[in-house]
């Protein structure tokens, strides 16, 4: 008998036999094995060169980069009152601390989990890869503003997080479902520093890069419940909710998000009752967004639960579990996992679409873009390279970062699959 | 008792107190009719095991005990409470009766541990300290205590199908349904499963087992059931069932699986 199928972990690992080559080796291999091969080599290489030469003398060399560094304050809040930008730094010390103290949290449950107390896996090199493509928006950022000041509270951010980290590692795992809800205060804290007493509401004077992120934020964080229950409820069993679920999604997705933004922006006033506020353009555009990302994730998370056997739910069910927690504990895991990439893609698109909001009338990150260049000491300057590289950086930072997180998570995980 | 009581489908044995009362249960798909007004009785700390040719309605008859299958007409009482529409009584049977299947299903996302504790923190309302006791001392009854935080997916079949076992009985049920439970293992494997069953057996649990493993039947079980065609063909003890069948459809069956 093959015993080793009894214990089929206890098989030797063997090594695959090495294969090294040296530099010199490996280049004739590779790029040059035959004369068609080396032919194409070549041809690529110089195109590649070109290319890098183009763009590397635009970025260095050409460009005119003072029109977003003057305009550095107007890209990141717009007309966000100068006065009041204490509140949003304030704001972001706040997050800064939650989210420390939630990834000490975080990490001290995942070193639990593994088994073993031993010293965190996880360096503070680890990090600053994670976070590499923000830090690189960041730090360009800082470039322009030259600012000492500026420069010293981002690092004193910074440094608050990682203090925050540091005390969140100390707090036991039996105390770590406080951690979840004290993030939640504190993004409410951070919100209601910048809005109230005094400060400026979202919807009356957001701008730039802040309006951008609170778009995109706020929209993810609403869409994704309201997507989940909308799939959830595409399955029901009840006619009545089925319908509705099933009307609503096949209504969004056949509709442009532009035509929402304008349906939102133009023609809510006929949909309320008369004499009723209208809400603020901000808060219809939100609207639009939320809407149409809720009927995608909808459909991307119904596509999870399909990928759920059965014989999950069964077993569920022949333990007592009632049908609300099979689909809590047992369904919903299975599914949002089986969905990640699918899921984050979708939240990519709507960082990324929150600049459509700019055609309604809103001043975000891309409307400012395009804004700043018709400034009189800008004027048929031809700055809209400029102005619209630096803005496409920006969102490639931010998407790029999203999705290395989802890979993470995607690993993170994808434990039970090994 | 008599081989001739314990040959009759609605006189319980074990004790002799009823646990499990089948009653004229019907069941369709569609125009497909997988039970044919089955009466069975099985008594506290009896061990019934159902054979049968495949498609004969074994494993719909014991899906319809815990109500993962609804019957469409009969009486099923477990323990005294009559499966109906009600919610209630169809949670309080689930919680009586644990289930193991073919497939083990284990949640793939959760630790062996984790799927163990699951059902007797959500339903039982545990405190975790003692989920988590009764999840160890079950896991050394099964003889894998070392596979508690792994995954389902890091470990053997036999090992999987005896986290299951471990799992259903977390609930500290009073019956227990096996769903042919070797029938998706390798060959080595089979063994270190039924070993489980039969140290189960001999604690006195009321258990119905579908299976084909006539070794373990012949060693286990107090009444052998035969199912063909959503009926039951024959029943009586392992010596009379295998020694001295009654029905022609039963020594058809044996020929072939024996």
């Amino acid at each position: 008998m093959d015993t080793r199928m009894l214990e089929p972990l206890a098989v030797p690992e063997v090594a695959p036999p090495e294969r090294s080559l040296s530099p010199g080796r490996w280049v004739k291999e590779n790029l040059f094995s035959t004369w068609f091969n080396g032919v194409l080599t070549v041809l690529l290489a110089a195109l590649l060169g070109w290319a890098l030469y183009k763009i590397g003398r635009f970025v260095f060399v050409d460009a005119r980069w003072e029109i977003v560094e003057v305009n550095l304050t107007n890209i990141l809040v717009f007309r966000f009152p100068r006065d009041e930008l204490w509140r949003l730094w304030a704001g972001m010390f706040v997050l800064a601390a939650a989210f420390g103290v939630g990834a000490g949290v975080a990490a001290r449950l995942k070193r639990e989990e593994e088994g073993g107390g031993g010293p965190g896996t996880t360096s503070p090199l680890t990090t600053l890869r994670r976070l590499g493509p923000l830090i690189a928006v960041a730090g360009v950022f800082l470039w322009f503003a030259k600012s000492v000041e500026g420069t010293l509270l981002v690092l004193a951010i910074a440094a608050v997080w990682g203090v925050a980290r540091f005390a969140g590692l100390q707090i036991p795992p039996r105390r770590a479902r406080w951690a979840g809800g004290g993030v939640l205060l504190a993004i409410v804290l951070a919100y209601v520093i910048v809005t109230s007493f005094g400060g400026v509401g979202w919807s009356e004077g957001w701008g730039g890069l802040l309006l951008t992120v609170f778009l995109a934020a706020a929209g993810i964080a609403i869409s994704f419940p309201l997507g989940v229950l909308l799939a959830l409820g595409r399955r029901s069993s009840l006619p009545a909710v089925r319908i509705v679920c099933i009307t609503y999604i096949e209504l969004v997705r056949g509709v442009p998000l532009i035509t929402l933004l304008f349906l939102g922006a133009f023609m809510l006033g006929f949909f309320l009752p008369p004499g009723s506020d209208t809400p603020s353009l901000e808060t219809r555009a939100l609207v639009a967004l939320v809407l149409f990302t809720a009927a995608y994730v909808a459909e991307i998370v119904r596509g999870g639960l399909q990928a759920v056997p059965r014989d999950q739910t069964e077993a569920a069910q022949a333990l007592g579990l009632s049908p609300l927690k099979t689909t809590r504990l047992i369904v919903l895991p299975q599914a949002l996992r089986a969905v990640i990439p699918a899921l984050v893609g979708q939240f990519i698109s709507l960082f990324k679409d929150t600049s459509l909001v700019f055609i309604i009338g809103l001043t975000e990150l891309l409307a400012v873009s395009e804004l700043i260049t018709k400034q009189p000491e800008f004027l048929a300057e031809g700055l809209i390279i400029e102005t619209l590289v630096f803005a496409g950086f920006v969102y490639w930072g931010g998407s790029y970062w999203m999705s290395r997180e989802s890979q993470r998570l995607e690993r993170r995980l994808g434990v039970g699959e090994r | 008792m008599t081989e001739t009581e314990l040959g009759s489908a609605t006189r319980p044995g074990g004790t002799g107190e009823p646990m499990i009362v089948l009653e004229g249960v019907e069941k369709w798909f569609g125009h497909f009719q997988a039970l044919a007004g089955v009466d069975l009785v099985v008594g506290r700390q009896e061990v019934v095991v159902v054979a049968g040719p495949s498609g004969g309605g074994k494993s719909t008859l014991i899906r319809c005990i815990n109500r993962l299958e609804k019957h469409d007409r009969g009486r099923i009482v477990v323990d005294g409470i009559e499966l109906s529409d009600d919610i209630r009584h169809i949670q309080e049977v689930r919680r009586e009766t644990g289930m193991v299947f073919q497939q083990f299903n284990l949640f793939p996302h959760l630790t062996v541990l984790e799927n163990i504790t699951l059902a007797p923190r959500q339903v039982r309302r545990w405190p975790k300290k003692r989920a988590q006791q009764k999840a160890n001392e079950l896991l050394l009854r099964v003889h894998i205590p070392e596979q508690a935080h792994k995954y389902p997916g890091q470990l053997s079949g036999g090992q999987q199908q005896r986290a299951a076992i471990a799992r259903a009985l977390a609930m500290e049920p009073k019956i227990m349904l096996f769903d042919e439970p070797t029938s998706a293992l390798d060959p080595e494997m089979i063994k270190e499963v039924l070993d489980v069953m039969e140290e189960l057996a001999s604690s006195g649990m009321t258990m119905i087992v579908v299976t084909h493993e006539m070794g373990f039947a012949r060693a286990v079980a107090d009444r052998m059931v035969l199912m063909a065609d959503g009926e039951i063909v024959e029943v009586g003890t392992p010596e009379h069932f295998f020694v001295n069948p009654r029905e022609e459809r039963t020594k058809q069956f044996l020929s072939q699986i024996l």
